[in-house]
């Protein structure tokens, strides 16, 4: 089934080091410019150098929300990259290969072959390098689409080098375009600019987080590298001087979530994100973060575990984990972006609940999020609120008599009825106060927190937090058909969202009407919510990147509902639309 | 400014064994803190976990009592965003250089501007009397029957020789000694150690106050010492190890400052973006229109 001539779906592979990633973005951005929407995903072994690495490129005049299976045109920078992909390419479909690297005739005949020489025009236009640009051009000659926006690219992108880098680069994409659409100038696919787009971004998940952050006012950073998370302490240290915000890449997770409780407690907004070995090391500190009523943002970015599982691949199978992890009880927030729109809001929405409700606040994210990128509408920049909840920055305590005890001495941890004390930072004339990680009496004095009544008194406070954070955590988001008109309503949570709504708008088209339940804020569970949608829908499934069924064993727990099928996915790969259209057809 | 005796005010009584160590140490600290004249709203203290944590009670400051081995990264995490306030931590020698040997290490490299007073009684109090990372080799406790078989941490060698701008030893045994040497560590600018031994009366029956008073001699009376070469102070630290056996004259332990490097670069200083506490960037939302830029299509 080749794809609508206003889309196209290319798969670049090649080795690592190859520069798969680089050139792919290149086009991402190139497309994305002239107005098409974009969708990238980026697979790569957790090696620098060796090992396959694809780049696959879907764009679009439609927004775009995952990528898919079935691609159009296969551009192959080794031998490895058709055998490994050629099943993908639909009939008719273009393969660009080096007829150096292998031949003609290994090309699978229900496909196109476009052979453009990569080694020899990049040798011609300055060096072996340029493989991966001849390669972009031909992509670009294949399907008629202009060669000039690459040149604008390749021109910015080498900006800091001496020019005659970016006009080597060009005469290198030239050559290849030339030479595929001499091979193959009546492709199915033809795509051309869409002027007049609306000003949108261009971005991955951590991108989306960071700005996020940034927006959010956040004075404090810690991590220590983890896949996928690195790239967002690259990005933090990247701003560090224009946004002045401290950010420190710690001796080990333990110290990141640690310092980040100590910068909450000075006032400042300060987060961490690591993956799921980097959050076990921080587990300790995330439950001193609890009952020490912290204001923090945690990023836990799942990838496959257990331990060092598969570094570079997706899961979300940290469900469980993250909403349990730490000994004892206390509330949390776990939000779980499903793109890169959300990503940006629930970030800095994270803020404002860490700070109203004095707990940590957890992103739930994963690999397919944090790695990929994806054109989305700009952010909306006046949505974004500080709350700061019950904070007493500066000043004397004594003006705020709410936060004083009886004999007019601050309590740090005064019982309230929602369950959140006011909060004077230190600095603050009179509020002596003691945080602490043991449990403690209302001044913080720990000795005196193992008094039972103490003890029930705070345990109860804390817990109260849990029904004010009901009351202003997102709620689900719907998409698809409305669930008492749909065939199935399909309950997810996280970047499920993405593919499941393209198999919603896949199966509309065949007159199959999907109604989607993205669970945004996983914790506290929105029971009735999905109560409510499941009873709604004539028939209910949930879908989800995990062997066991996390979200699901939470939605039996809470909403007492048992759906008719489920689809689980946990080989390290995202779910693919097809692959969900595909489920949904099998269970109706 | 804060007196010694409005930091008892409001507080709870200590509940430490009596004749602990931790007594003349909080005598000394609370003293130093009045002396200094620190006002109340610029001090935060930070406790790991242990005997000595549990001063976090008797104290009436603004502080946080944090995880065992984790006060350091707690504190940092303090200092790095509110440079208007000063930071004193205190640890265990287990809390500190066992568990929190990793934190350790890299704070001194850091140079974070703080005060790290370390509670070193070489034995696990708390949890009733293990071998902690100080204690000396062959001793006996209740988790190495056998006696110890590893060397113990030096703390004094490992801070010198890790970079550190400030390192110096006291004894809970004599306050008005211990007393200068805080107040010499606070006012230092960048990171302070001074490793106090600090006897366990219930735990620990072969370091005791008189064994350390049999021993200690004061490094201020060493004729030409100069506490600015690393060479010499790290020499110095060399010469502490002293064995469960060892007799007074066999072996002598130095206390006071071994280490001090008043021009240090510290890591705040490293830090322009902190002219003003960072809480204050999050007044209102931050203006991200040119972090956005390059991601504009
Ligand atoms: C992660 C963790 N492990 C173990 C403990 C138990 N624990 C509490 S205090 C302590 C050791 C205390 O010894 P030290 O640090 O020397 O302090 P002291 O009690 O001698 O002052 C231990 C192991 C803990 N609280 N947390
Ligand atoms: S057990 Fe030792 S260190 Fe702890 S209070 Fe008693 S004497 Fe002091």
């Amino acid at each position: 089934m080749p794809a609508t001539p206003a889309e196209l779906r290319v798969r670049i592979g090649g080795e690592a080091g190859f520069g798969i990633k680089a050139a792919g973005q290149m086009l991402a951005r190139t497309f994305a410019h002239e107005g098409l929407e974009v969708f990238d995903l980026t697979e790569y072994p957790s090696l620098i150098r060796g090992g396959h690495n694809t780049y696959l490129l879907r764009a679009s005049t439609e927004p775009v929300y995952s990528h898919v299976e079935p691609v159009d045109v296969l551009a192959c920078l080794n031998r490895e990259t058709l055998d490994r992909h050629h099943a993908e390419v639909v009939d008719g479909g273009a393969v660009i290969f080096d007829p150096d690297d292998f031949d003609a005739a290994t090309v699978p005949q229900r496909l196109r072959s476009v052979p453009v020489p990569l080694t020899a025009m990049a040798r011609e236009a300055g060096g072996k390098i340029m493989r991966n640009t001849v390669a972009l051009g031909a992509v670009l000659g294949v399907v008629g689409f202009p060669l000039d926006p690459l040149g604008d690219s390749l021109r910015q992108q080498f900006a800091r080098k001496a020019p005659e880098v970016a006009e080597s680069n060009i005469a290198a994409a030239r050559a290849g375009y030339d030479a595929a659409r001499a091979a193959c100038p009546d492709f199915f696919v033809q795509l051309s600019p869409a002027p007049g787009a609306p000003p949108r971004l261009l971005v991955d998940g951590n991108e989306a987080i960071g700005l996020g952050a940034l927006a959010a006012g956040i004075g404090f950073y810690a991590a220590y590298p983890m896949t996928p998370a690195s790239s967002l302490l690259h990005f933090m240290a990247a701003h560090e001087k224009s946004a002045g915000v401290v950010v420190k890449h710690t001796e080990d997770e333990i110290a990141a979530m640690n310092m980040v409780v100590g910068a909450a407690f000075g006032g400042t907004r300060a987060m961490c994100a690591t993956s799921g070995g980097g959050f076990a090391l921080m587990v300790e500190a995330f439950g001193m973060a609890g009952v020490s009523e912290s204001a923090v943002v945690v990023g836990v970015f799942t990838r496959p575990g257990p331990a060092t599982g598969m570094p570079t691949w997706t899961e979300q199978s940290d469900l469980r984990y993250v909403i349990h992890a730490a000994q004892g009880e206390f509330p949390r927030v776990v939000l779980a972006p499903g793109d890169r729109e959300d990503a940006f809001r629930l970030t800095w929405q994270a803020f404002n609940l860490a700070d109203q409700l004095q707990t940590p606040v957890v992103i739930l994210g994963d690999s397919y999020l944090s790695d990929n990128r994806q054109t989305v509408p700009f952010f909306d920049l006046d949505e974004v609120t500080v709350e700061r909840g019950k904070l007493i920055a500066e000043g004397d305590v004594a003006d705020h008599p709410e936060a004083l005890g009886p004999d007019g001495v601050y309590l740090r941890y005064k019982v309230t009825e929602d369950g959140v004390s006011w909060r004077a930072l230190p600095g603050v004339r009179g509020a002596r106060q003691l945080a602490n990680s043991y449990e403690h009496d209302e001044r913080g004095f720990g000795a005196l927190g193992e008094e039972a009544a103490v003890r029930l008194a705070q345990n109860e406070k804390r817990m109260r937090k849990l029904e004010l954070a009901r009351a202003i955590v997102p709620p689900p988001a719907r998409f698809g058909s409305p669930p008492e008109e749909a065939d199935i309503g399909i309950v997810l949570f996280g970047t499920t969202k993405g593919p499941a709504r393209e198999a919603a708008r896949m199966l509309a088209r065949e007159g199959v009407r999907v109604a989607i339940l993205q669970v945004v804020t996983l914790w506290p569970f929105p029971a009735e919510e999905v109560a409510a949608f499941m009873d709604a829908a004539r028939r209910t499934a949930v879908v989800e990147g995990n062997l066991t069924g996390q979200l699901e064993s939470l939605v039996r727990e809470h909403a007492l509902r048992e759906p008719d099928a489920r689809l689980h996915r946990y080989d390290g790969r995202p779910f693919s639309p097809e692959q969900i259209a595909r489920f949904v057809k099998e269970v109706l | 400014m804060l007196t010694a005796a409005d930091l008892e005010r409001g507080a709870l009584k200590p509940t430490w064994c009596p004749g602990c160590g931790n007594f003349g140490m909080y005598r000394a600290l609370k003293e130093a803190i009045e002396e200094l004249g620190l006002a109340a709203e610029e001090l935060v203290m930070v406790w790991g976990i242990g005997c000595h944590g549990n001063g976090a009670d008797f104290y009436n400051v603004q502080g946080f009592h944090g995880l065992h081995g984790r006060a350091l990264p707690l504190a940092t995490g303090i200092a790095l965003t509110r440079p208007d306030l000063t930071v004193i931590v205190e640890m265990g020698d287990g809390d500190g250089y066992g568990i929190g040997g990793n934190h350790f290490l890299h704070s001194v490299r850091r140079n974070i501007d703080l005060t790290a007073i370390f509670h070193n009684n070489q034995i696990y109090g708390l949890t009733t009397g293990q071998a902690s990372p100080t204690s000396d080799q062959f001793m006996r406790t209740p988790s190495t029957p056998g006696g110890v078989i590893e060397e113990p941490v030096n703390p004094v060698g490992v801070a010198v020789a890790q970079g550190a701008t400030f390192v110096a030893r006291g004894f809970a045994g004599d306050i008005p000694h211990l007393k200068e040497l805080y107040k010499r560590a606070i006012q230092h600018k960048g990171f302070s150690l001074v490793d106090v031994y600090q006897p366990c009366v219930t735990w620990n029956k072969v370091n005791t106050f008189s064994w350390f008073r049999e021993r200690i001699y004061k490094v201020e009376d060493l004729p030409d010492y100069d506490p600015r070469d690393r060479t010499k102070a790290f020499h110095l630290s060399m010469s502490t190890f002293h064995e469960l056996t060892c007799a007074p004259d066999e072996c002598r332990i130095p206390i006071g400052v071994f280490l001090e490097d008043p021009d240090s670069f510290t890591y705040q200083d490293g830090l322009p973006q902190l002219d003003r506490p960072m809480f204050k960037h999050a007044e209102r939302p931050r203006d991200i229109t040119q972090a956005l830029e390059p991601y504009r299509v």
